[in-house]
Parts: C-alpha cells; structure tokens; sequence
C-alpha cells in the first residue's frame, strides 16, 4: 500500500512539472564537448514572428548541425521564459520576452553570450537569409 | 505774445538741456555698444559649439543664430508598425514608446523634432514606408535625419525582449537612443 502510495505521490509530481515547461525544448548531450549553445525564448502569448524565430532556429540546427547536436558539441534550448521552472535560466540571459542568444564554451567554461535578438526579428520573414546567417555564425563560432 | 528777451534765457536754458542729454545718450550708447560687443562674442563662440554638440536653441540668441541652429538641429522618426492582429507583446512596445515620448521628450514631441507614427503594415497605405524599413510585421525603427542623411537603428529585437515583462529597461534603451539621436 505504502509504495503505491508514493508511486501515485511520484507520478503526479513528474506530471505537474511536465505541465511546467510543455512545449520546451532541450537538447543538451554532453557538456564536456560543449561548444556552442543556442537558446531562444519566448513568453506564452506569441506573435507570429516569434513562432518563426522558433521554427528557423530549429530548421537551422536541424539541418546543418544534427551530428554536433547528437554529440554535445551544440545545445539547443528553446524555453519559454514566463514559465517559474525556467525563471533562473531566462534571469541569466536577461531574457524577459522573446530572446535569442548564443553562447560559447570551452572546456566546460561559458564564455561569451551574444544576444541576436533584434537580428532575429528583422530576419525572421526571409527564412532562407535567417537559416544562411546563422549556420554560418555558428560555423564560425565553432571554428 | 512772448518777446524774444523774454525768449532767450528759456530757449538757452532747453538748449543747455537738449544738449546734456543727447551728450548723455551718446555716451550710454557707446557704453552698450562696447558692453554688447565684449558679451556677444563670447556668446556667439557658445551658440557656435552647442550647435555642433547639442541643437537645442538658445532663446536668448539672436535671431540669426536660431535660424542656424534650427537648420542644424537633427530630427528623430520613429516608426511602431504591427499587423492587423496583434499580440501582447507587440501592444507593450506602442505603449512603453508612448510612455517614453510623453515622460521624457513632450518638448521634442511639440516642436516637432521627434515625430512618431504608428503603422499597420497590413494597411496597403502603408506599403511603400513599410517596405523601406522591411517592416513585414511588429516592428520598431528609429530614424535619425540629419543633413539630409538618415541613420536608422531597429529596436525590434529590444522591444520583444523587454517591453512586455521589463518595461523600465525598454524605456531606458529607447531614452538613451532617442537622446543619442536628438544630439
């Protein structure tokens, strides 16, 4: 009786912070080969040009970095800063709306942040310069 | 009738006057002459640098060094577009600009330094301006027009970033750019 007590008290615990961060994305596989790490965020109520920041960011990773990302070589998150669970997080990269950054690492240490994201905004509509400008960042952060 | 001897010692007498005084005036005028010369120059020297540093004229100077400064002085659009249907964030940068404008720039507002405008790009009125600041939804530009020349900064990104959940901080980059610009 006693344990499926605390079953049922573990499954409605992983249920409640599931609830908390749906629609959160984080793709984070090994950080002793982290080197680049790719965050957006984003608040509940969303505009269309946010939606495509997201699906751009996506596409880009997706499509040109799938093997980095496997390896843990590029993170991806993509969080919705408005949620409590993601509160730290979004405090530390300042995002308070719709953000997007990057970061580098080296040897497991941060290093730089840059913050992309009023380039995002003015890139968003043309999916093929945002998905062209970003791999090549990328490709020259990893250098 | 007044006899000319009765005239004379009168006449001499305004004469005598007439003469002190314009003697007097002549003097006081060559005394402002000089006191303005030594003030002006100086003065003219400060309209001078404000009009390269800061354009905001100077009541006090003359009518000549106003018309320069206004000729010198830089103007600032700004330029909220949006879609027809929009989202919080999108209403939080309008609000947070207006905010701004009306807290720290009313002045600017009212001299028509600063001039802002609120555009629906969906609107087809709108097309060509959009166009030119490739504004395809939300967006915010500054424009800076000096000379002739434009310089344009996109606080888009800034907006959406902070004016929904950190309004202080938007205002504070919109001041500053704003500031910068009036300059």
């Amino acid at each position: 009786m006693q344990k499926i007590t605390i079953l049922f008290i573990g499954l409605i615990l992983s249920f409640s912070s599931f609830s908390q961060t749906v629609g959160d994305t984080v793709i984070a596989n090994n950080a002793a080969n982290l080197k680049v790490k790719v965050l957006y965020f984003h608040i509940t109520d969303r505009c269309n040009t946010c939606r495509s920041i997201e699906v751009n960011v996506r596409k880009t990773i997706l499509e040109n970095f799938k093997t980095q990302l496997d390896s843990g070589i590029v993170n991806l998150y993509i969080l919705n800063c408005e949620l409590p669970a993601n509160k730290v997080i979004a405090e530390k990269y300042y995002a308070y709306g719709s953000t997007f950054a990057i970061t580098t690492y080296k040897d497991g240490k941060e290093l730089t942040t840059e913050d992309l994201s009023n380039w995002a905004f003015k890139k968003a509509p043309k999916q093929e310069v945002f998905v062209s400008e970003l791999k090549d960042k990328i490709n020259e952060l990893l250098k | 009738m007044i006899s000319v001897k009765h005239l004379k010692p009168k006449f001499l007498l305004i004469a005598a006057a007439i003469l002190i005084t314009s003697c007097n005036s002549g003097t006081k005028s060559t005394d402002v002459t000089q006191n303005d010369s030594v003030k002006i120059t100086p003065k003219d020297i400060s309209v001078v640098t404000s009009n390269q540093q800061d354009s905001i004229s100077n009541p006090t100077d003359s009518k000549n060094s106003e018309s320069t400064v206004k000729t010198e002085q830089s103007k600032v659009l700004i330029y909220n577009f949006h879609v027809t249907n929009r989202c919080v964030s999108c209403i939080a940068i309008e609000e947070a600009t207006t905010k701004t404008l009306n807290t720290y720039f009313s002045k600017e507002v009212k001299e028509g330094r600063i001039k802002r405008q609120v555009l629906n790009v969906d609107d087809e009125a709108n097309k060509t301006i959009s166009e030119k600041y490739q504004a395809f939804g939300s967006g915010l530009f500054i424009t800076r027009v000096f000379k002739g020349k434009e310089t344009t900064i996109d606080l888009t990104g800034d907006g959406f970033k902070f004016a929904k959940n950190k309004e202080e901080k938007f205002i504070e980059i919109l001041k500053t750019t704003i500031t910068n610009y009036l300059k």
